[in-house]
């Protein structure tokens, strides 16, 4: 944001206009090196050619502070508020990595990615691909088989972006969803194969390299016990937190995550339950989508048949689908 | 034409902003409270249960839009799809009125999502109303702009902030909502007079009062809405009371949110300095002070306060 170029020419003080003053300011209070290295940056100097001594052409001191530390107070409010926001939304992630980490990283994402939204709700959207873009390279010598403690960041990440999408995204509570006596009536009729399900709004299918839905679990029960404290509080339990909390072994795991009555919920798929529902979900036909998981699950068909039995109850029991089939 | 009071909005009472954190007791014990300000921006794209919630509270108690998005003083173009929004929601909760603040958030596509301060100039004031008139007229109803805490002003600045916002209400027929605790805390910031600020408005156009705690850093103050009213701010209060004749009150508290009642209990506080014959307002509850600033050593372990409101919601998850 704040190296964005401007065509404007830098302005004449004492009266820059509106504009330029605002693309200044912008430019001065969101420099990640503060309010000084903001001032004297070519984006604010290309607007307006002050140094750090000489702010106060354009900003009044008061009394008791100079310019400079009255544009500090916007300056630290801006990180200050985006990194609240931004823990808040992955607040497993920062028990793991504890608040002082977890900040460099979010720091680092908001100079790759600043709000360009009215709203904050779509600040974190991008952080689970900030961290893939940003991974360390794997050592040749730590090996190439499996994944690697940034899969397990960027997985536990992921998940809790897909909870506060699905916590105020669209739902379909109030409406008539798909029950099990349906189902029944269906296959009684002979046409459930060829039936399509219509997916609620807030289901969504995700897969992962760690088992993270058990580790998300746990952290939010030891934060309700243990909150981690904003850094600069030199706060020690959150240490104390993630030796308690260690990180699982890579392993990988299906989850359908859903909301009924305003609740996020997961439920833990099998890899033959993940592709029928994948299927269900990309629009595929009952048969179709059952034939495609069997035809690439090793296991044999009765095991299957008993497992799709159970798969569907659970989850027109958890209203993944609408009443409306065809 | 005469402006009438208020621009003919009611005088709904003492309310309080609708936090998260309140709402399970609001549903449950249906509070005895006179209405209701909402954060907008916690609601528009809402499709889960913050905006089921505000449908039910909207149909017991009078609700009110406030806005930290608007953007009125940028030199970015408006939202209109934000708009959209904001005129959608507010006629599914029958919104009494609309307010945001007299700041800008962001430019070139960009939001700092904070209440960023307008030099006082005839520029910022030809451009600011027009903008206000033209959200008027999507909106069809007239826009409640709140004076924000600020912590800078301007070298070039032409006019003082009661000057500009007295013209701009006039040039864009629009409403106030005149912050008391931001007029005390930006008076602080800017050596002004807050009582000189508050006697200076045009009294007939001011729709609301907003009351909230800030923090004092010694040097400056903080608007944290995370404390009690301080005495100074209900003494500014009882004189707009006065000037105005009384219009809505609303409580803000957003951080440390304690639980309702006491939150319900500071707004309740506004009837002794409206001159009505009340008991002694009851002793405060127990709650750390905001108020007293950081020890030198521990300043640098202390995580800087925020400027609110902040508007984001922790989700629910089994």
């Amino acid at each position: 944001m704040s190296d964005r170029p401007s065509r404007q020419p830098a302005a004449a003080l004492p009266r820059p206009p509106l504009d330029v003053v605002q693309q200044w300011f912008q430019a001065v209070v969101t420099h990640p090196a503060g309010v000084a290295a903001g001032a004297s940056s070519p984006a604010a100097q290309r607007l307006v050619r002050l140094d750090r001594g000489s702010l106060e052409q354009l900003v009044r001191r008061s009394r008791r502070l100079t310019a400079e530390q009255r544009l500090e107070i916007y300056a630290n409010a801006y990180y200050a508020r985006l990194l609240e926001c931004l823990r808040d939304t992955f607040p497993a992630l920062t028990r793991v990595l504890g608040a002082e980490a977890f900040d460099s990283f979010a720091f680092d994402y908001l100079q790759r990615y600043p709000s360009r939204s009215y709203t904050l709700y779509r600040l974190a959207e991008s952080f689970p691909r900030f961290l893939d873009e940003t991974r360390p390279e794997q050592s040749p010598a730590a090996g190439t088989a499996g994944p690697a403690w940034p899969d397990f960041l960027i997985d536990l990440a992921t998940l809790e972006l897909a909870i506060a999408e699905a916590f105020d995204g669209p739902g379909a509570e109030g409406e008539p969803l798909l029950a099990a006596a349906d189902l029944l009536a269906r296959r009684a009729g002979g046409d459930f194969a060829k039936a399509r399900l219509a997916p609620v709004p807030c289901l969504r299918l995700l897969r992962f390299s760690h088992p993270v839905n058990a580790f998300y679990s746990s952290a939010m029960a030891m934060r309700s016990r243990q909150p981690v404290e904003p850094p600069g509080l030199l706060d020690t339990r959150a240490e104390t937190a993630a030796a308690d909390l260690p990180v699982p072994d890579p392993g990988a795991e299906h989850i359908a995550l859903s909301r009924t009555d305003y609740v996020v919920r997961r439920y833990p798929l099998t890899p033959f339950e993940a592709a029928v529902l994948a299927a269900l979900v990309a629009g595929a036909t009952v048969g179709d989508a059952i034939a495609g998981a069997a035809a690439a699950s090793e296991l044999p068909d009765d095991e299957l048949a008993a497992q799709l039995d159970a798969a569907f109850r659970r989850w027109t029991a958890a209203g993944f689908f609408r009443a409306t089939t065809s | 034409m005469t402006t009438p009071p208020r621009l003919g909005y009611a005088n709904l009472g003492l309310g309080v902003g609708l936090r998260a954190a309140h709402f399970d007791h609001i549903l449950r014990h249906q509070p005895a409270v006179d209405w209701f300000e909402v954060i907008s921006e916690n609601f528009v794209d809402s499709g889960g249960r913050p905006r089921h919630v505000l449908r039910q509270i909207a149909e017991r108690y009078p609700v009110v839009m406030h806005g930290v998005s608007l953007s009125i003083g940028s030199t970015d173009p408006l939202d209109f799809s934000y708009l959209g929004k904001l005129k959608k929601l507010a006629a599914e909760v029958d919104a009494r009125w609309i307010s945001d603040h007299l700041c800008w958030t962001g430019v070139l596509g960009s939001n700092t999502h904070d209440l960023l301060p307008v030099p006082f100039t005839e520029a910022t004031l030809a451009h600011v109303a027009a903008r206000v008139r033209t959200v008027q007229d999507f909106l069809e109803r007239p826009l409640v702009l709140e004076n924000p805490s600020s912590y800078v002003t301007f070298a070039h600045s032409t006019m003082s902030e009661w000057e500009f916002v007295s013209r701009l209400a006039e040039a864009a027929d629009c409403g106030l909502l005149l912050d008391v605790n931001n007029v005390y805390v930006s008076s602080f910031n800017h050596d002004l007079d807050p009582d000189e600020f508050i006697r200076s408005l045009p009294h007939h156009r001011i729709v609301q009062f907003h009351l909230a705690g800030h923090a004092d850093y010694v040097t400056h103050l903080i608007d944290t809405h995370d404390h009690h009213v301080v005495d100074p701010v209900w003494e500014l209060y009882r004189t707009a009371h006065q000037l105005t004749g009384g219009v809505s009150t609303l409580l803000e508290w957003d951080a440390r949110i304690p639980p309702f009642p006491v939150v319900h209990a500071e707004v309740l506080k506004a009837k002794h300095f409206m001159g009505e014959r009340l008991p002694a307002p009851p002793p405060l509850p127990d709650i750390a002070p905001a108020t007293t600033p950081p020890a030198p050593a521990a300043a640098s372990r202390t995580p800087p306060q925020v400027p609110h409101p902040l508007h984001h919601l922790r989700p629910e998850v089994a």
